[in-house]
């Protein structure tokens, strides 16, 4: 293969790797405080999907010619990136049901047009995601449909969780950018654009809020009944530039948290991996 | 309702209520400190094989919790069981009460607990108390693969030397003398006995699970496990760091107990 | 095998940094009776860790009934079209080998016989679908 090639699907794929195991610590801090059996084993099992995912999307990764110890060393340090949207806090409950349902949707309208990426073995990699990804989504809508369903207080903090992870959703599919320029369609690594990926996201997902009695915090949102094109303000791409290289409201705690896991662990590694593997 | 076990005299449900208890908290308190380990174990491979652990075990509780309110049949479901009790209403050995630790805390803490809860549930596979018997069928089957699992990771702790050795020599004086905690005797286990519940009475199971245990650790030369401290309160008195976790996992919940999460 | 470079990429860690986890190679089963299929590969350190991690990452939704797990570097690739691709003439083997129309018309003109029509004259019958393997 074409070593632009190769080298084009690796940064893709790392860093979408990347954004499966940073996306991990949001939704982990609240394992411990699942507030019903039911759904303690659903999130266990949703955020044990994203290692899983991580783990997969490594692999193709690893086999374009950089090692996994390489990959995490580069995350951490912050030579490479990882997706907005895992740069904020969480702080309540209904974020966990947002996040499953939204940010999930959202990544999945992209992954969903990567099934036809040139790059085979991370195309079938991507068959799989999706179709795990998938169950999050339903985990997701389930917690928040419960919680606007319940008390006043229930449905206020789905409102509030909400009204802050708009800004993020709108802006992690990345400014509209010119197909004819855009390297990762010209090699067919990925198939759509980010408006066209952002159309479909609030094609599905926006009537789907509104028929919960939910609202967006976005006066200028809504669809043309001609071209049937979604209109919105103009997401903060200011903010989105500043977020991804890692100076979002939690980039640096995040960091810090998984170097120091990562070194809290390196005794296990280097009984499995070899000395070398678990300096990395 | 079903109300699984009305025809038991009321000593034998209340002896079997506790040992359901006791079950149900074991999974549910180790199901959650391991849980912790999801997303940032020392290998994203051991992440994902340690969140099934942890998952598995909790679908256990669930099973166990819901037989139980079957049995007290209060109106009480299996959620307000696990959740709804405050610290010291909980009946978990004391074994458990260790926090998650590192690694090698997490791996020595599992393997002391999945071999003691292989004899128990042994003990129970033919159980006079149907409902137990059909559950613990279940679960053994699944227990299997843990057993499995950690004994490798044990092994190879055990035997690689240097810190890893280093660090599971210091786990297993930690928790040494809690390690027998899963299988002190209950206050009602009489009853148990007598009315065929449990195959043996809980000193014998314990002493069944020592010898197991005696060969691997002659194998690997390590030190034998010290005999229980305070087996009267092998299930009471938890420690600050079940405390902690208490506080996490009713965080949520207890925003408002009587809300649909 | 070959000098254009494998199919397989590199067994052991790639960055060849020394380290002892190596990639087993993952086929999964469906369902008894299907074809073991290749579902992907994942790092471990032996062989009983790799069946472990092999049924996590392509078991734990009950999705597979049967896995095999193999080390990478046993797998032995041959794709050398010298032996796989010969560049003479094989069609003696292949049904598309044998094209006898314009002989069938002659033969029937022959014979004064129509041709016959309906059925399927053309092979054997279609395989039935249900498989005994297993």
């Amino acid at each position: 293969m074409p070593d632009e090639y190769r080298q084009g699907v690796l940064r893709f794929v790392e860093m979408h790797a990347n954004s499966e195991l940073m996306g991990v610590l949001p939704e982990r801090e609240w394992i411990l405080r699942a507030p019903t059996l039911r759904r303690k084993l659903a999130l266990t099992a949703k955020v044990q999907d994203e290692v899983g995912h991580a783990q997969l999307l490594y692999r193709v990764a690893e086999d374009l010619g950089k090692s996994r110890g390489q990959m995490i060393e580069d995350l951490l340090a912050g030579k490479t990136k990882f997706h907005n949207v895992f740069h904020y806090p969480t702080r309540s409950w209904a974020d966990v049901g947002v996040i499953a349902w939204l940010v999930d949707a959202a990544a999945i309208v992209a992954q969903q047009a990567l099934r036809d990426s040139s790059y085979a073995p991370y195309a079938r990699t991507m068959r799989k995601i999706c179709w795990e990804e998938s169950v999050h989504i339903m985990h997701g809508r389930d917690v928040v449909v419960t919680m606007v369903n319940g008390t006043q207080a229930q449905r206020d903090m789905v409102q509030e969780a909400l009204d802050r992870w708009w800004g993020p959703l709108m802006q992690m599919h990345g400014p509209r950018s010119d197909r004819a320029r855009d390297r990762d369609i010209y090699w067919r690594i990925k198939a759509k654009t980010s408006e066209e990926l952002r159309q479909e996201f609030l094609s599905i997902y926006v009537p789907r809020v509104w028929e919960l009695g939910l609202t967006l915090p976005d006066p200028e949102l809504r669809r043309d009944r001609e071209d049937g094109v979604w209109h919105y303000s103009e997401p903060d791409w200011q903010e989105l530039r500043t977020v991804v290289t890692n100076h979002g409201p939690r980039s640096q705690e995040r960091l810090a948290f998984r170097r120091e896991n990562w070194a809290d662990t390196a005794w296990v590694r280097a009984i499995v991996l070899g000395a070398r593997g678990a300096a990395a | 309702m079903t109300t699984a076990g009305a025809d038991l005299v009321p000593a034998t449900r209340n002896a079997l209520s506790l040992l359901l208890l006791s079950m149900a908290d074991d999974e549910f308190v180790i199901g959650f400190s391991d849980s912790e380990w999801t997303g940032i174990a020392p290998l994203l491979e051991e992440d994902v094989a340690m969140s099934s652990l942890a998952q598995d075990e909790l679908g256990h509780a669930q099973a166990l919790y819901r037989l139980l309110a079957d049995v007290v049949a209060d109106g009480r479901d299996a959620d307000a069981i696990a959740f709804d009790r405050p610290p010291e209403g909980y009946y978990h050995a004391r074994l458990l009460d260790h926090p998650r630790g590192d690694w090698a805390h997490t791996i020595a803490r599992r393997f002391l607990y999945d071999t003691a809860d292989a004899v128990r549930l042994e003990a129970l596979a033919n159980s006079s108390f149907v409902p137990l018997r059909e559950v613990v069928d279940k679960v053994r089957r699944e227990e299997r693969y843990h057993v499995m699992h950690v004994t490798t990771w044990f092994e190879r702790l055990a035997g690689s030397g240097g810190e890893a050795r280093g660090r599971l020599l210091d786990a297993l004086e930690q928790m040494g003398p809690d390690a027998g905690t899963v299988l002190s005797p209950l206050p009602t286990e009489l009853a148990l006995e007598m009315a065929a519940i449990v195959a043996a009475p809980l000193a014998e199971l314990e002493a069944r699970w020592r010898a197991s245990l005696a060969p691997t650790f002659a194998r690997f030369d390590l030190p034998p496990l010290p005999p229980t401290r305070d087996p009267d309160r092998a299930r009471t008195n938890h420690s600050d760091a079940f405390r902690w976790l208490h506080g996490e996992f009713t965080s949520v919940r207890q925003l408002d107990r009587g809300a649909t999460w | 095998m070959t000098e254009h470079g494998s199919y397989l990429p590199p067994a052991g860690e790639s960055a060849g940094d020394g380290a002892l986890l190596e990639p087993f190679e993952v086929f999964r089963q469906e369902k008894e009776g299907d074809a073991m299929r290749h579902g992907g590969s994942v790092m471990a350190p032996d062989g009983e860790l790799a069946v472990h991690y092999a049924r996590e990452m392509y078991g734990r939704r009950q999705e597979s009934i049967r896995l095999w797990v193999v080390r990478r570097s046993d797998i032995r690739e041959l794709d050398d079209p010298d032996l796989l691709q010969p560049p003479l003439d094989r069609s003696f083997k292949k049904p598309g080998g044998y094209v006898m129309r314009d002989k069938l018309a002659a033969a029937r003109e022959r014979s004064g016989q129509e041709k016959p029509s309906g059925g399927r004259p053309r092979s054997a019958p279609p395989p039935t679908r249900k498989s005994h393997e297993g």
